[in-house]
This record gives structure tokens, C-alpha cells and sequence, in this order.
């Protein structure tokens, strides 16, 4: 299975974890399994209209894809991160 | 900071951290060993320091009973990673009440002073009275403990900020600095002055690199008490790093919590510069005294549009993996790198540029250079001269101070001097008060006597209840670009739950870039000091802190009318934002009960307590 991995911004929802295994065969599928899992992170990766969050980028092993690449297959061994594009300090 | 655990390792009593007292005037030090009273004593940073402040009445923060706590946190000189932060805490002379009383504050700054400051044998210091004379203080390593002696600072006076770090460091072998700039000097005429942090990268390539306290005036009432800079003087005592720890740093210097403050090139997004990217997407970028007009030239301040012209190179504090500095260099005629211009963070980088009609990088890097050296604090003093600009665009005919209007960077550049040298310090002394004085109030942009951050009000109704800063203390600042949510109970929850919490790291001396999560802020203080809390109660204990701090607002006269946003965020909303306005009176209103529903019965308990 897929591991997603985040920030406290989504760990805080979800009672301190930071990642979580999901059942997906592509990033994106890979997503929506987190958030049916956990649905109030669906604001978080979600826009309104159901695609992805623009102020989010998904990163798979390291690699940060473009917001077409969401389909891109995944397989059990690989890492999604889904970070926020805006902090500041 | 030293443990007799009998037992339970989770009793803060068994915990007893090294305090010197220093008297200013009568330079009478005293070293002592201080138990713990609670959890927050353990943890450190704010959280201890505002129950010492708790303990004073103070009027005035230019008053010799105002102590200057300049102390750690637990995990400050530890092997967790980014656990370098300082913080300086006391009664601030900008955040103030509308009757005019100062308010407890604290800014943290990174690098390795802190680290220096515990090895040689100290957790906290605090700073008494006033000296008679400029002073650097020497705090050293000694067999004996720790040996504090002053030296007269005539030497210091009227230097920058770097020049009075590298004649230290041309004195002062194995050792870190504090120290003030003229701003501070001048500390009656700028209470926005600053505390620099000596680095390893300025020590070793003497380039103006410092880290910053920037907010509140700490470096004001540094001033004050004619204490010009702080040597910390001490061998490195690093410890062997055990496996628990650094799986905790793996996972924060490649994890997804720090990517935001990566290189591209290392998995992450480039640091806080590359908030202008999505922030313009909702035309959220501060433009003209916070008034974004949608005309698309906040892109010229992106990083990939300035990248070109100059090197930028990602550099780091101590022993830090994530590399956050985006330093510009001038690029030389053969592609190499030439001299240093500034660090480039969003927040800097809009206030004393977009956000003053300003959109040429290398007036940017001249200005953020400029305030550095001079020691403020580029936020309040952008703010501020983004408000003279605004004034003086609606009043070309009784324009005032130099008459400087958006985009006059010769005029931007008098004013930041001016600030520091007393020339104006109408400016020096933030918006709040400039405000008041010329009578229109409605676009000075803060909260309670803080300017803000480059973050719009409009968006953030939370600002009111930041107690350290608007994008330090109140997670709230991006909320509106992250999720889109207008609702009061979104915005209640947030403010009164999560968003306080991240003030999580302001105690444990760590620093918020990592990304660490409360469990590894937890196991870091097992493993590090051999203290065993769980998450909830950590938490629990950065909440009471907060309330606390909450508290003593309203012991220093603030109530409702300070707990507000500037009136033309309710009179007149701004067309071009890339949402619908959100946040009227009636709106504002409702917040206000809700929120404070919640934190005066909390309120009502510390004060109890």
C-alpha cells in the first residue's frame, strides 16, 4: 500500500498522525482513499469543485508533480507527500 | 539544566534549570539553580518567561523594573535538530494597550547564540535595572560555572548591528553574540529596534548574515538598559547522538513538515519567498499598504523572475538540514558569485517592496539590507512606511514626514534611516501610534500596537488574538487560501484550537521550519533530558501558556476595543481580493463572542491559578 505522508496542518485532524496507508492505484485514487478514511481532511486536499487543492502539491518519492500528473500509477512500496504551498516565519 | 528524577520522570519539580539574575546598575550577578513549578518552567521559552513577567506591575516599558528574560528552550543546544532558538521576553514599548500600558512579548531568533548561552552553563538570563554606561555583557564558561563580567561598550556605539557582531568576534574566540544596532541605541525615538543573532556562515565569512528577535522591540529595551551586545562565550558540548534522535531529525530534514522551506532541488518548495506564487493566485498579495489592486506586479517578485539577475543560494543555521536562507548574491560578468545582497523571506521581501509600490529585487535586497544593519524589525517598520505612503497618496496636498508615496524608493530608504536615527520617530514608533497621532486610524495596519505581517486582514479575522505577531503566534494567517472556509464555526474552532497551538515550538526551542510533531517534540525531551510527558499534556501545557499570555493582555489594560482589525477591512472591502469580502462588522462581531465564549473561562482559571 501507498504511504501518504503530511504536515501537522492535517496530522492535527486526525488525532497526531502523520502518515497513513492507503489502498490506490494512482496518486490521486490514493487521496481520495485518505479522505474517505479521514473526511475532515477533504478541505485540505479538495477544492470545491473536486479537483485537487491548488494551494497543495503532491510530492511521489520525492519528485513533485504538476497538477496533471495526479494520475501517475503508484505501487505498495511508494511515498506521497501532500504539503501545503504557504507558510510563513 | 539538570534532573533527580526520584521515580516518576514526568515531575517538573525534579527539573531545575540555571538562572543568572544580573543587576545593571549595582552589577550584582547572582547564579542559582531554580526548581520547576510546572511543565511550562520545563519546557522554557515563553512559557516560562511570562510567568515571571506575570509577576511584575509595569507602566512604562522603558522602566527599570522591566526585566529583559533572555532564555531557551528545553531542547535549545540539544541534538534534535533546528534546536537553536533564543527568545527574549519583557514588557514591549510597541505592543500596547489602547490605554496605553505596555504588554508582555517575546521574540525568538535562531542560530547558534542559544546554544552558546546553555553551554556555558545557563538556561536563563535575566537583565535588571539599567547599567549606568554602555556594556557588552561576557558571559563565560568557567570550571566554577558560569563567570559574567561587563565590559564598556564605548567602542560599539553607533556601529550596525554586523559590525558590532565582527568586533566581537575579532575578541572573542568560541563565542556568539546578541547585540543591538543604532536603531536600538536610539531606542526613545525607535521602539521597533531588533536583537541580532550571530551565525556560523557570518562569524566565518563576515558577511551580514545575522538571525533575528525581530518582534516587539527587544532590541528597544536592550537599549534601554545599555546593554549593546552579548557575548557567549563556551566550548560546544555536543553529546553522542542516540538513534531515537536522529530518526527525529531524518524525519524532519527530508519529511514532508520542512519541504516547504527546501531547495527545489532537495524535495521541497524554496522557502517563504515562494508564498508570493499562491498567495497571487487569490490576489492576496499585499500591495500599496495592503490594498492588492490585481494588477498582476507582485510577479515580479518571484523567485523565478528575480532568480536570473542574481545567485541565490540556500544556506542554513547550525547544524540545520533544510537549508531555509535564501541568500542573494550579486552574480558576476563570468556567472560566478559576488557579494552578498540580503536575505530574501516573503515576509521582508513584500513589506519593503510590492507592498510599498516597490517591484525591483535589487531595491528590495537594498532596503531589507538596510533595516538589518540598522537593527529593526522589517515588518513593523514596512508596515509603518507603507502606511506613510498610503497617508500621503490621500493627502498629496498635507503630505507628511518626507512625503513619500508608493514606489518612492529614495524616500523609503530616508524614512528606514530617519527610524534608526531619530530623524522620524514618528515612523521608529510604529503605526499604532503614527496612527493616532495624524487621527486616521482605519488603514494602520495592526493589531494591538504589531504591525502585521504580509498576510492581508481581510483574510484574517484570527489577527486580533495573536499574542506574539500575526503569522508567529495565530495560525490563521493562511487559513482562507488553504481551505476557503467563510463559516464562523470554521473560524472559531480554528482560532480557539488549533491555531493557538503553534505556539507549540516558542517554548521547546525548536524551531518551526522542522515541522516536528508533537510526539517527536515528546520523544525528543524523553531522550534528550529523560522527561516523559505525553503529547496531550505538552499541549495542554502550550495552551495554558497561551491563556496565560491572553491574561496578561488584560492585566495590562487591553478589552474588547483592542481585539479588533483595522476599520477599513468592515468599511471598505477591497473588489480585487479572489474572494468575496467575508469578514463584515456583523461577521467580526459574532467571532469576537464566540472566541471569547471560550478563552475567558480559561482566563478566569490562570488568573485563578
Amino acid at each position: 500500500m501507498p504511504r501518504i505522508r503530511f504536515t501537522n496542518l492535517f496530522a492535527e485532524r486526525i488525532g497526531g498522525v502523520n502518515s497513513v496507508d492507503v489502498q490506490g492505484a494512482t496518486v490521486e485514487s490514493s487521496l481520495r482513499a485518505l479522505t474517505d478514511r479521514h473526511p475532515n481532511l477533504t478541505p485540505l486536499v479538495w477544492a470545491k469543485d473536486g479537483a485537487l487543492n491548488s494551494v497543495m502539491v503532491v510530492f511521489l518519492n520525492d519528485r513533485q508533480l504538476g497538477a496533471t500528473e495526479t494520475g501517475t500509477p503508484v505501487g505498495p512500496s511508494d511515498q506521497i507527500d501532500i504539503v501545503p504551498a504557504l507558510e510563513g516565519g | 539544566m539538570r534532573t533527580s528524577f526520584n521515580g516518576s520522570h514526568s515531575e517538573p519539580r525534579a527539573v531545575v534549570y540555571a538562572r543568572a539574575t544580573i543587576g545593571l546598575a549595582s552589577r550584582d550577578v547572582r547564579v542559582e539553580d531554580v526548581p520547576c513549578r510546572n511543565l511550562e518552567d520545563v519546557l522554557g521559552g515563553f512559557g516560562r518567561s511570562f510567568q515571571i513577567l506575570a509577576e511584575r506591575t509595569i507602566t512604562h516599558a522603558f522602566t527599570p523594573d522591566n526585566p529583559l528574560i533572555i532564555n531557551t528552550g528545553v531542547l535549545t543546544a540539544s541534538n534534535v535538530m533546528t534546536g537553536l532558538r533564543t527568545y527574549f521576553s519583557a514588557y514591549s514599548p510597541l505592543k500596547v494597550s489602547n490605554k496605553g500600558l505596555p504588554a508582555a512579548m517575546w521574540s525568538a531568533g535562531s542560530c547558534k547564540f542559544g546554544p552558546k548561552l546553555k553551554w556555558t552553563g545557563l538556561d536563563e538570563v535575566i537583565l535588571e535595572g539599567r547599567a549606568d554606561a554602555p556594556v557588552y555583557l561576557v558571559i563565560r564558561h568557567t570550571e566554577q560555572g558560569p563567570g559574567i563580567t561587563f565590559e564598556p561598550a564605548g567602542d560599539l556605539l553607533g556601529l550596525t548591528c554586523h559590525e558590532k557582531i565582527m568586533w566581537l568576534r575579532d575578541r572573542y574566540a568560541d563565542a556568539h553574540f546578541a547585540a543591538i544596532g543604532p536603531a536600538g541605541e536610539r531606542y526613545e525615538d525607535c521602539y521597533m529596534a531588533s536583537v541580532a543573532l550571530s551565525t556560523e556562515n557570518q562569524l566565518r565569512s563576515g558577511d551580514d548574515k545575522c538571525r533575528w528577535a525581530g518582534r516587539g522591540g527587544m532590541g528597544a529595551v536592550m537599549g534601554y538598559k545599555r546593554v549593546l551586545a552579548i557575548v557567549a562565550q563556551a566550548p560546544d558540548r555536543i553529546t553522542k547522538l542516540k538513534p531515537e534522535i536522529r530518526d527525529i531529525n531524518k524525519a524532519a530534514s527530508t519529511g514532508p513538515g520542512s519541504r516547504k522551506f527546501r531547495e527545489k532541488d532537495k524535495g521541497g518548495l524554496g522557502g517563504t519567498w515562494s508564498n508570493y506564487e499562491p498567495l497571487e493566485k487569490f490576489h492576496f498579495v499585499p500591495q500599496n499598504n495592503f490594498r492588492p489592486t490585481g494588477d498582476g506586479k507582485p510577479e515580479l517578485m518571484f523567485r523565478e523572475h528575480v532568480q536570473p539577475q542574481f545567485i541565490v543560494k540556500a544556506e542554513s543555521c547550525f547544524r540545520c538540514g533544510i537549508n531555509c536562507h535564501k541568500n542573494v548574491y550579486e552574480k558576476n560578468a563570468d556567472g560566478t558569485r559576488g557579494a552578498f545582497l540580503a536575505k530574501f523571506d516573503y515576509e521582508p521581501v513584500n513589506l519593503l517592496s510590492t507592498n510599498i509600490g516597490i517591484h525591483d529585487p535589487r531595491k528590495a535586497a537594498t532596503l531589507i539590507s538596510l533595516v538589518d544593519r540598522l537593527g529593526m524589525d522589517n515588518i513593523s517598520l514596512g508596515t509603518t512606511i507603507s502606511y506613510v505612503m498610503d497617508y500621503n497618496e490621500r493627502h498629496p496636498d498635507a503630505p507628511i514626514l518626507n512625503g513619500a508615496t508608493f514606489g518612492d524608493f529614495d524616500k523609503a530608504r530616508e524614512l528606514i534611516e530617519g527610524a534608526a536615527t531619530g530623524r522620524f520617530p514618528e515612523v521608529g514608533r510604529g503605526v499604532k501610534r503614527l496612527s493616532e497621532q495624524v487621527r486616521e486610524t482605519g488603514y494602520a495596519m495592526h493589531c494591538k500596537g504589531l504591525e502585521f505581517p504580509a498576510y492581508q486582514p481581510d483574510t484574517n479575522p484570527g489577527y486580533p488574538w495573536a499574542i506574539a505577531g500575526g503569522h508567529m503566534s495565530m495560525a490563521t494567517y493562511m487559513a482562507l487560501a488553504l481551505e476557503g472556509n467563510t463559516s464562523l464555526d470554521y473560524w472559531a474552532s480554528l482560532i480557539t484550537g488549533r491555531g493557538l497551538l503553534f505556539v507549540r515550538d516558542d517554548l521547546v526551542g525548536l524551531c518551526k521550519f522542522a515541522g516536528i510533531t508533537a510526539d517527536h517534540a515528546v520523544e525528543g525531551l524523553k531522550h534528550e533530558i529523560g522527561f516523559e510527558v505525553t503529547s496531550a499534556e505538552l499541549l495542554a501545557a502550550v495552551r495554558r501558556s497561551f491563556v496565560r499570555a491572553l491574561w496578561l493582555e488584560r492585566k495590562q489594560g487591553y478589552d474588547r476595543s483592542d481585539y479588533t482589525l483595522p476599520s477599513e477591512v468592515f468599511d471598505r472591502p477591497n473588489p480585487n481580493l479572489g474572494v468575496p469580502p467575508f469578514v463584515t462588522r456583523e461577521f467580526f462581531s459574532q467571532l469576537s463572542d464566540r472566541v471569547w465564549a471560550v478563552f475567558d473561562r480559561e482566563i478566569d482559571e490562570i488568573a485563578k491559578a
